[in-house]
């Protein structure tokens, strides 16, 4: 348990970290194509393919948060009128569901990762496409590993629902 | 008959909290099950997120929005609309109205606006003497009023779903948004003129308020105008707003630290943009295999069997947008909803524009649609005030809602004329 929750923290700092680099580099790089477009009627090649799948990455990244802190966007119209321990229980069952489609699609992404290694192409700067998708599986364990921290904690911690 | 059972307990486990991704991503995986499809092809889907240029403006402008709303952009905003409109007769009620309508417009309408602006403007106006129901219904209809407006994130996301030109549905939004405020504030004004006390126009006043937002004053005109004069496209317009926001909150008003607060800020405005943009990606799998099944043209086909005018379509529409704008939030709303519709509206006639300010309007009412609707439960949560007591509050505004959701349903002029010029 300890140790589990010592993975997940450290793993949030790193996330975070990256988070906040690739946000910063967005920033950057955006505003560098306008400047280029409009003063010198130029721009980087490599820009658009760049920010498009930075997108991809701060998706999954920021997912992974959201599911570390239970801000996920969910429907709350029947949980309101649970007692508390019919909550835990209906917590537990929909984190395991959760959890089993994230295994899922885990599977199906390495699968598909796999695919994409044997057929490589340059997406840019010399960065092949697997590299750039290899986010998505990461992604999804990342997730995963949130979902079973979820319901260990829900079902070992007192007062959580 | 099994996966129709397996549909409704996953629709079942999305209404007790399932983290919507999830639910929808197992349709899509039984789906793709049934068919004897490879389920790579949901990742193939998937990665459509990285192929399209529109969704970059998404963290940026979500970025940007989240420094507006950490900083005292807030009270600014309320100052200076105050010092425009505060002497009108019901004139705190307009700026409560403006303020709210352009502080989502920055910050995409998710409850923001409640937490960050109402707890600045109920106090004043009770204090104004308008009466606590008005007041608490009034605040609680701004709370999503604005998301009409550029760079505002449900219009981003209509673009790239419905595959419209995002510069031009930023341009259509602006008249009827600017439609919503003028009928409530005219309503607002009726109502309260003879019971408030009206302050007094001072030029100094507004004099002030002017310099104190001056940084910010110009940041609509620049991402509208921009865009409407084509300087820019719409995602250049995301970057640019990213860093004239952060150069002016973090070193000209240095209202937040950088060590201290941008760190912080990414991370909370990240995961609004991950649990968006996942949603997102799970649906796109699901739409393709809608697609592929020919799901949107059976619709049309069962409907076409009952209605075949396009004015008796647009209503069942907006019904049934109020349904689903008052059970989902706004984001996966526009996600699942508009790849099934928007086939079906182009085979009425109408416009893939018109259609998504229709859209927008109406998910903006579902927002406030008792039961369930989500402004009613931030608003009794932020305020304490019972649920009920929200409920009726909010009522008389919603009518004054729906006669501005029929003008622009059956005016399509409303949207578009802006767009043709």
């Amino acid at each position: 348990m300890k140790l589990l929750t010592l993975i997940d923290d450290l793993l949030a700092k790193i996330e975070t970290v990256i988070l906040i680099l690739l946000l910063s580099l967005m920033v950057i790089v955006g505003f560098a194509q306008v400047l280029l477009r409009n003063l010198f009627e130029t721009g980087l090649p490599w820009a658009d393919p760049m920010l498009r799948y930075t997108v991809l990455w701060l998706a999954f990244l920021g997912a992974s948060l959201a599911t570390r802190e239970n801000r996920h966007i969910n429907i709350d119209v029947l949980t309101r009128y649970l007692s508390p321990k019919l909550k835990k229980l209906i917590s537990i069952i929909t984190n395991i569901f959760a959890l089993s489609v994230c295994l899922i699609l885990l599977k199906s992404s390495i699968d598909f990762i796999k695919m994409e290694i044997e057929f490589p192409r340059e997406i840019f700067l010399g960065i092949q496409n697997w590299i750039l998708e290899m986010i998505i599986p990461i992604g999804f364990s990342l997730i995963s590993l949130r979902f079973t921290v979820n319901i260990v904690k829900i079902i070992f911690i007192k007062n959580i629902i | 008959m099994l996966n129709f059972l397996l549909i409704l307990l996953f629709i079942l486990f999305a209404l007790f909290r399932t983290p919507l991704f999830a639910v929808i991503s197992a349709i899509a995986i039984l789906a793709f099950v049934s068919t004897q499809t490879d389920l790579s092809a949901i990742i193939i889907e998937m990665l459509r997120l990285a192929n399209t240029s529109t969704l970059i403006a998404i963290p940026l402008f979500t970025f940007a929005g989240y420094i507006l709303a950490e900083s005292n952009t807030p009270k600014r905003l309320v100052n200076l609309t105050n010092a425009l409109f505060g002497w009108m007769p019901g004139g705190l009620a307009i700026v409560v109205l403006v303020s709210c309508a352009i502080f989502t417009a920055f910050t995409g309408a998710s409850g923001i606006t409640i937490v960050a602006l109402g707890g600045l403007v109920f106090p004043a106006l009770i204090k104004g003497n308008y009466s606590e129901k008005f007041s608490l219904g009034l605040v609680t209809t701004s709370g999503s009023l604005g998301l009409l407006f550029p760079p505002s994130l449900p219009l981003i996301l209509y673009a790239f779903v419905a595959q419209v030109d995002i510069d031009k549905l930023f341009i259509a939004g602006i008249v009827p948004g600017i439609l919503l405020i003028f009928l409530l504030s005219l309503y607002s004004t009726l109502k309260n003129y003879k019971v408030v006390q009206r302050q007094k126009f001072s030029f100094q006043n507004l004099w002030r308020a002017t310099i104190d937002a001056i940084w910010e004053i110009p940041l609509p005109f620049l991402i509208i105008g921009g865009i409407y004069a084509g300087l820019f496209t719409v995602i250049e317009a995301s970057a640019i707003t990213a860093v004239y926001v952060l150069i002016v909150e973090f070193f000209i008003y240095r209202d937040l630290k950088l060590k201290k607060d941008l760190p912080r800020i990414i991370k909370e405005s990240m995961m609004l943009v991950g649990g968006i943009l996942i949603i997102l990606a799970s649906a796109l799998g699901l739409t393709s295999y809608l697609i592929d099944a020919q799901i949107p043209m059976k619709i049309f086909e069962l409907i076409q069997t009952y209605i075949t005018n396009k004015y008796t379509f647009l209503l069942l529409l907006n019904i049934f947008l109020l349904i689903v704008g008052m059970l989902m939030d706004i984001f996966s709303a526009i996600i699942v909803v508009v790849p099934i519709i928007t086939p079906i509206a182009l085979k009425f006639g109408v416009d893939p524009i018109h259609l998504g300010i229709i859209f927008l309007t109406n998910l903006e009412i579902g927002y406030l649609t008792p039961p369930v609707g989500l402004n009613l439960f931030i608003s009794s949560f932020r305020f304490e005030k019972p649920i009920i007591k929200i409920y009726l509050a909010t009522l008389p505004f919603i009518l004054i809602l729906f006669i501005a959701l029929l003008l622009i349903t059956y005016i399509p002029e409303i949207s578009l004329f802006l767009v043709k010029r």
